[in-house]
This record gives structure tokens, C-alpha cells and sequence, in this order.
């Protein structure tokens, strides 16, 4: 055998400032404490370690590897010595942290963003979703079967959110028929406001059984009924009109779902019998599930216009006094 | 007969053995004679007196135009249903087939897409001989038949005219078919159904198809198809020469490559060297600036491309248009837009027959559109595509799977195979095309897509003779070439954009057929020039 020269050289390891040594909790470390403490402590992290290997050889024997009062007296140690400059160490940081706060401050004001600091971002307001743009959604419908509510949510968001509607037919239907050509144009009056949020909204004349909604091609999975095109436009729209935060959820969801049930029923006696269950939610408040428009409402209104059958003789005095405030927001 | 006679004179001179042996003999050839006369009896015996029905069948004369013949009352076979039990009638077509079994005939007469079954039955009027000859007309010989229109009790499914048949008095043999044919028209017009472990087998292919054209159009699809290509031109024409657009007719010989200058068949000229148009837009152009404000062309578009795919021919009919416009060139894109919903509402409603009967064949899902047409930009076809996971750039143009896969998505979302994309990259297009005022990155042009297949590609040209040049210069075009286009722009244009398609792909992707040649009478190919 033959004796390996070193190829690094001895180097001065310069440790940035950064970095701090840590303090050796094993054994040997404390025994080379005991031993030569005073030599220790003066020599850096690096010292001590070859320190503690040359004494090891000497000491190693007797410590056992479980010894409580080493191990006792080693804490102690530590406590005594450490807290302090730990302590320090940690000011330190939290000063650092608060200068950096105060250049990305000015950082900011010099970009001229909102000078507000950052407690309320919209990421919260909506649940921590990432604001991505919206999709463009095609909702197809039958002309017979006309989706008043998609007119009536832009009536009543007129000032809080744009839903612009492009309208097309598709090659199945031959004509659309008066009515779905008058809410067209009724679409059509509806002034834009370019300045607030707004989706875009494809709705297509179809020879198909149930409205129904696509957002996207990829996922191709449609939301089936009107009721439900409603849930998904206030889940989407403005604040005021989301209501799965409210208290009110529960009682918002039952109307719609009575609504859609409504809009199945075939006879005259079942759809009368679904009017006096939404007598019976409405009650003597102002709107469906209390003072506030909400989402129920636009579906309740909709779904009657879809419903020539019921007149105003099926409906309560409390119900058409509703319709009555409904129709000044829904406008139809 | 004369061996008997001889029997009988030498019958007193042979033994008694000898007598038996030739009684049996006679006996036997008594036989002979009797089936031998039966046998003569039904061979039609000639034309001899026997045959009561000589003079109702036979092959006619060749038609030299002797006689008007105006006494007989032709029908079209559609409309046979209304003849039933109004007496006699004469209706001219090609047999089918033709079946004879013992007294009875079966002969399907067939009038292009119209078929109805006739029968011959050996009765007072129908000799066997006759019924003999009606059997062994070849097939897709042209007959005249004279017949009364009988209503059936039960369906006759192999027919068009199920309700009725043709009790046939007369047959005449018009024009006599080659007994061996190259192609069944059966075997043509069975339908295409990939899944059918079961039915007959038997296709003919695509070359045999072309190489007999003459047969292989007689078959209801093909008849369709091609009332339906002349119904899309009769549709474009009148569309739009109701919207105030002039019919043009351009060159086809011209000196100049028009575009790019690669792909053009050259001819020659005289002691000279010309070029097959490879598209007539320089000549619309020049209609536009010499004040046609609208126009429109229909003619053959040759280009010199050895591209042996299903949807490129070497020849077609180009239906262009040109249009000059007052501000925006969308005032152009929803007029053709417009033009095509035009064209489809009428196809869908004038020619619901013929694509029935194409479907017949080819089993596809009927073309869908909306109306107004559905307009997308470029950049929300790219950002479906980036969607659905497909990595493309901003600029990038659509390959062919890219494309495809839009006009999947775009029919997943709005259920449509017509849509319009806007705003195509400047990069991509021609010289010509006016850049986007907007954004330099996109440019004021347009593709139309039927079935995710691009079917027009245009734009709003250029009509700034020094601003065609810069663009020209920054292609890397040389001016001089082109000195003869930029010149027609230097006495005043109006702003116009246009487009053109051709007629065949758009015959066959409404039709969704797999290959243009289906939809091309005598297509021209890289390898085919015949028939």
C-alpha cells in the first residue's frame, strides 16, 4: 500500500455572515466540554469539532451511551448559554423582516399601485379561487322554452355586471316564433356598461329537450335546466347576488329547486300545487328568503313567465304583490 | 319419324325376338319425338305463328328519328303513383335487374334515382316467349314499356315506388347493354357500413369507380351528389345576384403566375409559354377598381400540386367573390358568412332528398350551422386549443391535426360545423393582406371552416398602390413582377376584401363524404386524367 497525498490544499474557509455555527449536541461534544470547555468555546464551530475528535479517543470508553446526568447537564448548557444569543438572533430577523416591508412599501408607491395595504385582496372574496377570465358559456334553449331568466339577471345586475348575450340559431330549428324573437330584442336593449365585469353568454335556438349550459369543450359536461344555469350565473356574478355564504343558502336553493320542479309538471293541478308551495316559502317577506332580491327570485319570475297556464287567479295576493317589486328590478 | 315408317314396312319380316327388340326401340324413340316437339314448343319455336304476343316484345330499330310517335304518353316513374288503375301507360328506363322463373318475370326498372318492380306474367297478353325475352335483357339496357300501373297489397321494399308495379304489355329493347359489366351498380350503391359483419361484402373501389364513371353514376348517391353540387352553384349564383353582385368571367390562360408562382401548369402558347389561372383574384380585383363594386365567379381553378390527398384535386371549380366595402371589411365577412347560412338553409330545405338518399349510402350526421354564422378570432381559437392541451404559438398557423382538433371543440361547444375564424395572424398571409390597424401582430383576414376542414380563406386586400409595395418589399417579393397589380391599384380603388371556395370540397364536407373525388364528376388528380 501506498500513502494518498491530499489533492485540496488546507483552505481558509471564509462562513459568510449569514451563517452561524450550531452548537454540537452529542456526546462527545460534551464531554470535550468538560474536558476543555475554556479551549472550546474560544476556537470556531470547525476547531471544535477536531478538537472533540482528538479528545474522543482518550474519553470515549467511559461514557456510556445513555447517560442521564451527561445528558441532564448537557441541557443545562445549552439553556444557559443559548437562549440568549438565540434571543438575539431572533430580534435580528424580525428587524430585517420589518425593513423589508419597508422597501416593498416604497417599491409599491413608486409603481403607483393601490397604496391600501395587502388585507383584502379579491383572491379572498371569492374563496382563495384564482382569478382567471371566464369562460365564454353557450347555453342552448328552445324556443319554446325561453330562459327569461338570463334577461331578467341582466335587468337586474344592469349596474353591477354585464352578461352580454350574442344569439344564434342553430340549423335544427327552421323559425324561432315571435316570442323568442321579441326577447331577443329585449336582449338587445339592455345599454352595456364596458366599465364592469362581464361574461359572455352564446345562447343558441336548438331543437334540444332541456335548456342547457356548456362552459367548456374539453369538459364537456352541460348543466342541464335553467334553475341550474341560474345557480352557476350567481356563483359567477356579482357579490351581492352570490349566495352560498349567506344564511340564506338553504332556503335560496329551495325555492330554486321547487322551481324546477314547476317547470316539470305537465298539469295544471301539480303546477297550482307548486305555486302554493312557493306561497308558503314567501309568506309575508318581501322577497324570497327575506328583504333582499336574490337569486330565487329571478328564478321564481322566470319560471311563471314560462308558465302561461298559471294566471293571476292561482296566484296568492302575496305573490303578486311580489311580482309586482320583482317586475320593477326584472323588468319583463 | 322416318326410321319409324321403316319399322312399320319391315315389321312382317323379322322374328318374333326381332319384333319385340323394335317394338321397345320404337317406343323409345316415340318418347324422343314427344319431348323433342314439347322441347321445340317451349323454345319459342321460332317466331312462329304460335307466339301470340310476337309484335309486343323485341329490340327496337335503331332511333333515327323516323316517326314522332307522339300517341305515347311517357310518365316519369315518381310519378307513377298517380297512374294507378288509369289504364296504359309508356314509361322509358334501364333494367335494373331482371328475373324470369318459370311463367313469371320480375324486372326492376330503373329512372336515375327512381326505381319500381315490373311483372310479366304468360296469360292472354304475355307469351312465354316473351317473358323468355324479358329474362335475358342484360341489365342497364334501355327499355320502352308499355303497362298498367297496379296498386300492391304489401310493400315492395326494394323499390322506390313501394305502393305500385307495372303489369308490363310491351317491352322494347332501346339501346342493349353489354352483357358482361365492369361494375354492378348494385355492388356501387350498397351502403357503407363499416360494422355490418353480416350483410354482403362486396365494394368496388375508388378506381374502378373512376375508370367507369358512366356506370358508377348511375347510382342514387352519385345521382344525388351531383343534384346537389349544382344545386350549391345555383345557390351561390342566386344568392348573391340577389344581393346586387355581377356574374365575371375571367381568364384561365394568363401570362403571369398569379400567386406565389410555384404550383401552376404551364401550356404553351403559340411560339410562347402561358399558365393555367391558379385562382381569378387579380382579375376580381381588377373589377372591383374598374368600378363592378360586387362581384362574383364561377369557373375551373388549376393548381400544379402533386398532393395525393383526399381533399386536393389538380382541377376544381373555384366560386369567388369580391366585394368593395364602405369602412369595414366586416361589412365583407358577414356577407359571406351570410352567403353560406344562405346556401345551407337551402340545401337543408330544397334538397332534403338528395342528402337523404347520399345518407343512404354514406351514413353521416347531418350538417350543422347556426345563423347568424358563429365568428371566433384567431386568438380564441388558439386559447381553445391551449385549452384542450395543445401547445401553439400566437402566430403560429393552424396545422392540419390543430385544425381538426378546433373544429372538434368548436362543435363540442356550440354544436356547429360552420363557424368563421377572424383576425389571422399577419405573418401567415399573403403579401396583400391589410395588416390589423390594432395590434401589428394580426392582420384583417379570415378563414371559414366546414366540418374542421378550411374551406375560403380571405382578407380585405390591400388597394394603396405604395403601401402594396411596402409589403411586397418586406415579403421579399420582386415589384417587378408584379408591376402589372400594383399598376391596376394607381388609378383609384375602393377598400374590398373577398374569398373564394371550391366547390367540390364544399360539396363534400357538407355531406362529410371521405374523399373529394366523390364529389368531382371526372376528377382531376396528380394521377389521373382520364376519363
Amino acid at each position: 500500500m501506498y500513502e494518498l497525498k491530499t489533492l485540496l490544499p488546507q483552505f481558509d474557509i471564509k462562513l459568510p455572515t449569514c451563517m452561524y455555527p450550531l452548537k454540537n449536541v452529542s456526546l462527545a461534544a460534551d464531554s470535550l466540554a468538560s474536558s476543555s470547555s475554556s479551549s472550546a468555546s474560544a476556537s470556531t464551530s470547525s476547531c471544535k469539532l477536531e478538537a472533540s475528535r482528538s479528545s474522543k479517543t482518550s474519553r470515549n470508553a467511559a461514557t456510556c451511551a445513555l447517560d442521564l446526568d451527561s445528558l441532564g447537564r448537557q441541557i443545562q448548557q445549552l439553556l444557559k448559554d443559548d437562549t440568549a444569543s438565540v434571543a438575539a438572533r431572533q430580534e435580528k430577523v424580525l428587524r430585517q423582516l420589518e425593513e423589508l416591508k419597508e422597501q416593498l412599501g416604497q417599491i409599491r408607491k413608486g409603481l403607483g399601485v393601490c397604496g391600501k395595504t395587502f388585507q383584502h385582496t379579491t383572491a379572498f372574496q371569492n374563496g382563495g379561487l384564482k382569478e382567471v377570465p371566464l369562460q365564454d358559456v353557450v347555453i342552448n334553449g328552445h324556443p319554446n322554452f325561453i330562459p327569461y331568466a338570463l334577461l331578467a339577471l341582466k335587468n337586474a345586475w344592469r349596474d353591477l355586471y354585464t352578461i352580454e348575450v350574442k344569439t344564434f340559431t342553430h340549423s335544427t330549428m327552421a323559425d324561432i316564433g315571435p316570442a323568442a324573437r321579441e326577447f331577443e330584442a329585449n336582449l338587445a336593449k339592455v345599454t352595456v356598461n364596458p366599465a364592469l365585469p362581464k361574461i359572455n353568454v352564446t345562447l343558441i335556438w336548438k331543437n334540444c329537450e332541456h335548456t342547457e349550459m356548456i362552459s367548456s369543450p374539453t369538459m364537456y359536461v352541460p348543466i342541464y335546466g335553467e334553475v341550474n344555469i341560474i345557480r352557476y350565473l350567481g356563483r359567477v356574478g356579482p357579490a351581492e347576488y352570490r349566495y352560498e355564504g349567506s344564511p340564506l343558502c338553504n332556503e335560496i336553493d329551495l325555492v330554486l329547486d321547487i322551481c324546477y320542479q314547476l317547470l316539470r309538471c305537465s298539469t295544471h293541478k301539480t303546477q297550482v300545487a307548486m305555486v302554493r308551495l312557493l306561497d308558503k316559502r314567501l309568506q309575508q317577506q318581501q322577497y324570497f328568503g327575506g328583504s333582499q332580491m336574490s337569486v330565487a327570485d329571478i328564478g321564481v319570475y322566470s319560471s311563471l313567465i314560462r308558465m302561461p297556464a298559471i294566471t293571476d287567479k292561482d296566484l296568492t295576493p302575496a305573490l303578486l304583490a311580489w311580482r309586482k317589486r320583482a317586475k320593477l328590478v326584472a323588468q319583463i | 319419324m322416318v326410321e319409324d315408317k321403316e319399322n312399320v314396312e319391315n315389321g312382317e319380316q323379322v322374328s318374333k325376338k326381332g319384333a319385340k327388340k323394335l317394338a321397345k326401340a320404337a317406343k323409345k324413340a316415340e318418347q324422343k319425338a314427344e319431348t323433342a316437339s314439347a322441347v321445340a314448343a317451349n323454345n319459342a319455336a321460332g317466331d312462329s305463328a304460335e307466339d301470340h304476343a310476337s309484335g309486343r316484345y323485341g329490340l327496337s330499330e335503331m332511333i333515327q328519328s323516323k316517326d314522332k310517335r307522339s300517341e305515347r304518353n311517357f310518365v316519369p316513374v315518381s310519378e307513377l303513383s298517380g297512374q294507378v288503375g288509369k289504364g296504359l301507360v309508356w314509361v322509358r328506363g334501364r333494367v335494373h335487374t331482371s328475373r324470369a322463373k318459370g311463367k313469371q318475370c320480375f324486372l326492376i326498372l330503373r329512372q336515375q334515382s327512381s326505381t319500381v318492380q315490373c311483372i310479366l306474367a304468360v296469360g292472354d297478353v304475355i307469351s312465354k316467349q316473351m317473358v323468355k325475352f324479358a329474362g335475358n335483357i342484360p341489365k342497364e339496357s334501355i327499355v320502352d314499356i308499355q303497362a298498367k300501373a297496379v296498386a300492391v297489397s304489401s310493400k315492395i321494399e326494394s323499390c322506390t315506388e313501394q305502393s305500385l308495379e307495372l303489369a308490363v304489355e310491351q317491352i322494347f329493347v332501346i339501346s342493349q347493354a353489354k352483357a358482361q359489366l365492369p361494375l354492378q351498380i348494385e355492388d356501387a350503391s350498397r351502403p357503407e357500413t363499416a360494422d355490418d359483419a353480416e350483410g354482403l361484402n362486396i365494394r368496388v373501389n375508388q378506381d374502378t369507380r373512376l375508370d367507369n364513371r358512366v356506370l358508377d353514376l348511375r347510382t342514387p348517391a352519385n345521382q344525388a351528389i351531383f343534384r346537389l353540387e349544382a344545386g350549391v352553384c345555383r345557390l351561390f349564383r342566386d344568392i348573391l345576384t340577389e344581393q346586387g353582385f355581377t356574374e365575371i368571367h375571367t381568364p384561365k390562360i394568363i401570362s403571369a403566375a398569379s400567386e406565389g408562382g410555384a404550383n401552376v401548369f404551364t401550356v404553351s402558347y403559340f411560339k410562347d409559354s402561358a399558365y393555367l389561372a391558379q385562382s381569378p383574384q387579380l382579375y376580381k380585383q381588377m373589377a372591383i377598381a374598374a368600378d363592378f363594386d360586387k362581384v362574383y365567379t364561377v369557373g375551373a381553378v388549376f393548381r400544379a400540386e402533386d398532393s395525393n390527398t383526399h381533399r386536393h384535386l389538380t382541377e376544381f371549380v373555384g366560386l369567388d367573390l369580391e366585394m368593395a366595402f364602405k369602412y369595414h371589411y366586416h361589412e365583407v365577412l358577414h356577407t359571406i358568412g351570410n352567403t353560406f347560412t344562405a346556401i345551407f338553409k337551402g340545401l337543408r330545405d330544397k334538397y332534403a332528398r338528395e342528402i337523404e338518399s347520399v345518407g343512404q349510402q354514406y351514413k353521416v350526421d347531418a350538417f350543422k350551422f347556426l345563423e347568424p354564422p358563429l365568428i371566433l378570432q384567431f386568438a380564441d381559437g388558439v386559447a381553445m386549443l391551449r385549452e384542450a392541451g395543445v401547445e401553439t404559438g400566437d402566430e403560429e398557423d393552424l396545422s392540419t391535426p390543430n385544425e381538426k382538433l378546433l373544429g372538434r371543440l368548436v362543435k363540442a361547444k356550440y354544436d356547429t360545423d360552420f363557424y368563421i375564424l377572424d383576425k389571422f395572424p399577419l405573418a401567415i398571409r399573403p403579401f396583400y393582406t391589410m395588416p390589423d390597424p390594432n395590434n401589428p401582430i394580426y392582420s384583417n383576414s379570415y378563414d371559414m371552416f366546414m366540418r374542421g376542414e378550411e374551406i375560403l380563406s380571405g382578407a380585405q386586400r390591400i388597394h394603396d398602390p405604395e403601401y402594396l409595395m411596402e409589403r411586397a418589399k418586406h415579403h421579399g417579393i420582386d415589384t417587378s413582377k408584379i408591376a402589372a397589380y400594383i399598376e391596376s391599384f394607381r388609378y383609384g380603388c375602393p377598400p374590398h376584401a373577398g374569398g373564394g371556395i371550391g366547390m367540390e370540397r364544399v360539396v363534400m364536407l357538407y355531406l362529410g363524404l371521405d374523399n373529394i373525388r366523390k364529389t368531382s364528376m371526372f376528377p382531376r388528380d396528380p394521377k389521373r386524367l382520364t376519363p
